[in-house]
């Protein structure tokens, strides 16, 4: 469903991804962990060449796409295909809650205004939302912005949904309601990637967990395996002393 | 006895300058509207470091900040025609266009669109490079293409950030058009020269037209303070 081949990304002479390949099945969640400056957000803005990758390949569903001869045409549909969901939320700040929830509909798939409207208040109605239609970014909370990054993110239908690091700029108060709502996303049967610092919820949440370090993939497995029964002594470190912490 | 005014010509010859108002407002908003669409694609060319394209722009804008308005006016004034002139008569260019029949208000709003457009430039420039890298990433990764992030998402959010220092340059460019009789048009301060020399009476018209930029150019902050209100309102807080 989708397969990352060797996927190389260079910073100037900085090499921040090493041949990362990674397979995942329709309505997998799979989590992808490590520290600071592992390469796993890079990884996760190669999927929607937010950011280039350098080399390597990105395939979603039945579309391939070669980053040395990526056309627009390709990262469009590469877009199209993916929704990302933000540490920072980015919502739209000129847009209302139900105007950054719609924008993709009526802008980018021209669906008609009345039939986006529909499709987006049922998704607010989702993340508990729908008392906030008109308000600004600005006039919401932390988690609010983000359960409406996740309706923005959940409009456009998209096959897989990348999530980058989505409570990290939360108050520790705010986390819970946004960790419920992917687990509701996620309950679905939606594809995902969560780039994550909560490891448990990466371990209750995950169907594969990946861990990496120095722009490689150190280990992969099961959420049960990489936690309980970890092959490589880095991982076991990692995992044990983060797991302590939460 | 000797009047220091003639008080009685200075409230008079209020009708006849105010009858000239629009040439001045006229100039003013249509060279906002003219530079703001230069302004947008010179700074566009510069974030997005168009090559050639650059190098034009920053000369186009280093010579404008660096000439006076006056000698620009009597460039476009003097030069326009002289160069479609020779268009016509070397190429067979531009046939229809009748050179003798360019109002004089053609060329001040050109050469007041050119100078504003330089001097916007920089401040759509930075405008647009304040908003947050986020707000391009998300516009990207829903798939909106370049215009229709730049449309929908940054130029209002840079339009904002703009205004205050938008605002100054339009009310400058309200006193800059007092040039414009200096080529043939008639505006407020022609009027006012008119009736002066007409009157012998210059201190009175002056001050006359001094009181109607002075009340245009502040019913005209009065507009851009809510102008940008209404641009700024999704920046207020927690929504009672």
């Amino acid at each position: 469903m989708i397969k990352l081949e060797n996927i190389h990304k260079y910073y100037d002479s900085q090499h921040v991804l090493k041949g990362i390949n990674v397979n995942v099945n329709k309505g997998e969640v799979v989590s992808i962990l490590g520290p600071s400056g592992s390469g796993k957000s890079t990884l996760l803005r190669c999927i929607n060449f937010l950011e280039e990758p350098t080399s390597g390949i990105v395939e979603i569903s039945d579309k391939r796409v070669d980053a040395s001869s990526a056309s627009k045409a390709d990262i469009f549909s590469l877009r199209t295909s993916t929704g990302m969901v933000f540490q920072q939320y980015n919502l739209f700040k000129n847009l209302t809650v139900l105007q950054n929830v719609m924008i993709g509909l009526t802008n980018v798939k021209h669906i008609k205004k009345d039939e986006a409207k529909k499709t987006s208040l049922e998704i607010l109605e989702k993340v508990g939302l729908t008392n906030r239609l008109n308000h600004y970014p600005a006039q919401l909370s932390g988690g609010q912005q983000q359960r409406v990054g996740i309706a923005r993110a959940l409009a456009l239908n998209p096959e897989v949904l990348l999530f980058d690091e989505p409570t990290s700029s939360l108050d520790p108060e705010l986390v819970d309601e946004v960790l419920a709502t992917i687990r509701a996303v996620a309950d679905t049967g939606k594809t995902m990637f969560i780039v994550t610092h909560e490891l448990n919820f990466a371990r209750e949440i995950s169907d594969r967990v990946v861990f990496m370090e120095d722009g490689i993939i150190v280990e992969e497995g099961t959420a049960e395996q990489m936690f309980n029964h970890p092959k490589m002594e880095r991982t076991k470190q990692f995992l044990s002393k983060a797991t302590r912490n939460n | 006895m000797e009047n220091l005014l003639d008080i009685q010509f200075l409230i008079e010859s209020f009708p006849a300058i105010i009858s000239r108002l629009p040439i001045t407002i006229g100039i003013a908003v249509g060279s906002l509207i003219l530079s703001l669409v230069i302004g947008v694609i010179t700074a566009l060319i510069k974030i997005y470091r168009v090559p050639v394209l650059r190098v034009i722009s920053s000369i186009y804008v280093s010579f404008i900040r660096g000439t006076p308005l006056l000698v620009q006016l009597y460039l476009v004034f003097y030069g326009i025609p002289k160069v479609i002139y020779f268009l016509q008569i070397e190429y067979g260019w531009l046939q229809s266009a009748d050179v003798n029949s360019i109002a004089p208000e053609v060329y001040a709003l050109l050469a007041f669109s050119i100078n504003l457009g330089a001097y916007l430039s920089e401040t759509i420039r930075s405008a647009i490079e304040s908003v947050d890298r986020g707000q391009f990433e998300a516009a990207k990764a829903i798939g909106m293409t370049p215009a229709q992030m730049m449309l929908k998402i940054i130029f209002p959010q840079a339009l904002a950030v703009a205004i205050p220092n938008l605002g100054n340059m339009f009310i400058t460019t309200i006193k800059d058009t007092a040039l414009v009789f200096i080529i043939g048009v008639v505006d407020i301060m022609g009027q006012a020269k008119i009736l002066g020399s007409r009157g012998l009476a210059f201190f009175e018209v002056y001050i006359a037209v001094s009181i109607v930029y002075w009340i245009l150019c502040i019913v005209v902050e009065r507009l851009l303070v809510k102008i940008e209100k209404r641009a700024r309102r999704y920046e207020r807080g927690i929504a009672s």
